[in-house]
């Protein structure tokens, strides 16, 4: 009995499993009707929000046109830790056909070989050097192959509030500051900060910041700070030399200066201030409430500031955020968005058309004013600079064209990298730790990284 | 010798088991050998691993970072494990009282348990901020008395670890409703008897209910020290590690290497050592419980 029993079971768990694999439900396609034999491109994009709708409108934009053409069609997904699961699908041989990966990842991808080189789909396009600007162009290959091409682009500014300056304008003038203008060096943005600077003190005594001039935050709010040496002359990787440059004195300098704002101000002072932000891209990023009255960012914060505090919109301006170096102009530290075809993709072809779209002038200037950002081309339309929602993106594209402007170091461990800088701008702002001590140690301890890096490729290169 | 009426049923019995042997195999047992293997090469997921012996274990020797994440792992183990430990049976205690209300509280302590870790990080984030957070506000009024600051929590290098420990608190619900199951299994007459022999509360608590609840202690002790020395994502999601990696512990450096760096076979390493720690302190345990474990029936 019992035997029959447990046959009869086994039979309706197999006959169950198979009527599943069947009948059972199947994923709904996406593709509209009379698309059915498209060519389906999987692309994975950090965005989300508003910057993922955004992009959604490009990749419609593509679907109905190109992509109807040539029967391709572009299924777009957010993904968050999207570098991680990247790499990780790609090991795994099932990687998206396009990824929407930030510029670090370029080099750091590429010494993976974890990419799909695009010089020859770009060059079959006309897709040229001199479409871009350089630094991104350049910032776009490792090793001698092109690995991705730029989805949009930034340059980081001054961005300071013009009525802060003008209700102070008294004090700016007794301290022969112009009111009516910005800070042309380093020297003068501490003037100016400590004249914007404005604390008050509570029924127990204690000292508070009711307004700061100028801040420089943990990178988790501000993460243009791990770049800070380049407005002192100075770079962190020698991309020459294959060597950390931690202890050049431009480095220990920018870092030296960050501590200077917890030194003069108070560290628990600028603590308690700096952490009641919630996010750069929130009502309670001081700039955007009106109690910071400087802030090294990007084009972007129009958008917020147009969203978050639409009141302010007058009240702002942009300029290049000054150097400590006389002469040296124009600094800027450029990140950008890219599109790369991770490596295993089955449709590359397919999957570059959609990234050579997305590089037209009409897409690229189109995603680009959605984003608020400048451009990352050579030369932008009169419209783009014209009719931008940025009223100061020429000072932004001006920057990203500059002959000092900057793309995060072009190092295999840029991440590691970045990390170590973060821990340390952290431990300085914190005072807890002497610059020249902090980056000393961690120059030892990247080359040494950097060197194994080396190392292991090269054995690997043996090996294989 | 087995008859084939056993063995067919020994097949049989098998094929049954079939879906988790296999998964047992495929997504443990393959694993942790590979991990193993990993762990003795040069491998970043993308080339073919290379054999480097005991390289990576050497290299983490001499990683300052790997020193200092397991050190904060460490000393989050010393505060959260006996806070939670102590709290969860405080609150079992106090659970175990009969009173018209007692579902009620039960409810309210087990309740934080149901939220997904990501809300309660988000939540506690804001708890902790320094200026506009719950904690120092309430805080405020009584350290002013005594002309004290509100500490910094999650903003300082010295704050953050006791911080996560102290929100760990916040999740005892699941430890509680064990420590209340042992509670309800301690005989009555136990009770009874230590009342006759004039045994105030303490004395009862001190010699029956401790006593008899130790195996129940001792299994929330090692669940406790599993768990902990993993800790992962909460740190990942309120403080990425910082300020200054004074959170970054040693399971959040084992994911940067594995998956941020693409140091796979560095990041196996760590977690074979990680896997030896948790035994040796599973061990210590173990060897210290014959003194302190009390099972009926022995």
């Amino acid at each position: 009995m019992l035997k029959y029993f447990s046959r009869f079971i086994l039979g309706v768990l197999v006959t169950a499993a198979l009527v599943v694999l069947i009948f059972g439900p199947r994923p709904e396609s996406a593709l509209p009707p009379g698309r059915e034999n498209d060519t389906i491109i999987h692309y994975w994009e950090k965005w989300n929000g508003p910057e993922g709708a955004s992009m959604q409108q490009i990749v419609d934009d593509f679907n109905g046109s190109v992509g109807k053409r040539k029967h391709i069609f572009v299924e777009m997904m957010s993904i968050s830790d999207i570098n991680q699961k990247t790499l990780v699908a790609t090991a795994g041989g099932v990687p998206p056909d396009v990824a929407g990966l930030w510029d670090p990842m370029v080099v750091q991808f590429g010494s993976l070989q974890a990419l799909e080189p695009l010089e020859d789909l770009a060059a079959a396009k006309g897709i040229t050097a001199d479409y871009y600007l350089p630094v991104f162009w350049n910032a776009c290959h490792f090793n001698g192959h092109l690995y991705a091409l730029v989805s949009t682009p930034a340059s980081i500014a001054l961005i300071y509030n013009k009525k802060i300056f003008h209700d102070n304008a008294d004090k700016l003038r007794a301290a022969g500051l112009d009111p009516d203008t910005y800070p042309k060096s380093i020297d003068e943005l501490d003037r100016y900060s400590d004249v914007l600077t404005e604390f008050t003190t509570d029924s127990r005594g204690r000292r508070h910041v009711l307004r700061a001039g100028y801040l420089p935050m943990s990178p988790d709010y501000d993460w243009y700070v791990t770049s800070m040496p380049l407005w002192f002359g100075a770079s962190e990787w020698n991309v020459a030399t294959h060597r950390f440059t931690l202890t050049d004195p431009g480095v220990i300098r920018a870092f030296e200066w960050m501590q200077s704002f917890p030194k003069k101000y108070g560290k628990e002072v600028v603590s308690e201030f700096s952490t009641a932000q919630g996010g750069f891209n929130s009502a309670q990023n001081a700039f955007i409430a009106g109690k910071l009255a400087m802030q090294m960012q990007g084009p972007w914060m129009a958008n917020y500031i147009h969203l978050l505090n639409p009141a302010m919109d007058h009240d702002w301006a942009a300029a290049p955020f000054p150097s400590d170096v006389p002469g040296l102009e124009n600094v800027t530290y450029c990140p950008f968005d890219t599109l790369m075809i991770p490596r295993g993709s089955h449709h590359i072809p397919e999957a570059f058309e959609f990234i050579a779209f997305v590089n037209t002038q009409p897409e690229m200037e189109k995603l680009c004013r959605l984003h608020c950002k400048n451009s990352p081309l050579a030369h932008p339309s009169w419209d783009f600079l014209h009719n931008h929602p940025n009223p100061y993106i020429s000072v932004f594209q001006n920057l990203a064209a500059s002959p000092n402007a900057h793309v995060t170091m072009q190092c295999p461990i840029a991440p590691e990298a970045g990390a170590e800088l973060t821990a340390i701008v952290q431990g300085v702002l914190a005072m807890e730790i002497d610059p020249r001590a902090a980056l000393e140690n961690a120059q030892e301890r990247l080359q040494a990284e950097y060197d194994l890096f080396e190392e292991n490729l090269r054995r690997r290169i043996g090996a294989n | 010798m087995t008859t084939r009426g056993e063995t067919r049923n020994l097949l049989k019995g098998l094929a049954f088991l079939s879906p988790w042997l296999v998964g047992l195999a495929v997504f443990m047992l393959l694993p942790i050998v590979l991990s193993l293997y990993y762990s003795l090469c040069d491998y970043n997921l993308f080339q073919p691993p290379v054999f480097i012996g005991s390289e990576n274990y050497r290299s983490l020797f001499n990683d300052a970072i790997f020193w200092r994440s397991l050190r904060i792992t460490l000393l989050y183990a010393a505060i959260s494990i006996p806070m939670a430990l102590f709290v969860s049976l405080g609150v079992a205690l106090l659970l175990n009282v009969k009173i018209r209300t007692q579902p009620l509280f039960r409810t309210l302590i087990f309740f934080p348990s149901l939220v997904p870790t990501i809300a309660s990080a988000m939540l506690w984030k804001w708890m902790f901020n320094q200026q506009l957070g719950l904690i120092n506000r309430m805080l405020d009024p009584v350290l002013n008395f005594f002309h004290l600051a509100a500490p910094p929590w999650l903003d300082s290098s010295n704050w953050v670890v006791p911080s996560l420990a102290i929100m760990s608190v916040w999740s005892v619900g699941n430890t509680v409703v064990i420590y209340l199951a042992g509670l309800q299994d301690v005989p009555r007459e136990l009770y009874e008897a230590a009342e006759l022999d004039g045994a105030g509360a303490l004395g009862r608590l001190w010699n029956v209910t401790l006593p008899m609840i130790s195996p129940v202690i001792f299994f929330n002790l090692i669940m406790a020290i599993i768990g902990i020395l993993q800790i992962f994502d909460t740190p990942f999601m309120m403080t990425k590690g910082g300020p200054n990696r004074a959170s970054y512990f040693f399971t959040y450096y084992l994911y940067d290497n594995a998956f941020t760096n693409m140091k796979m076979g560095y990041a196996s390493a760590m977690g074979w050592i990680q896997l030896l720690l948790v035994l040796a302190l599973t061990g210590i345990a173990f060897w210290s419980s014959k003194k302190w474990v009390h099972y009926q029936g022995k």
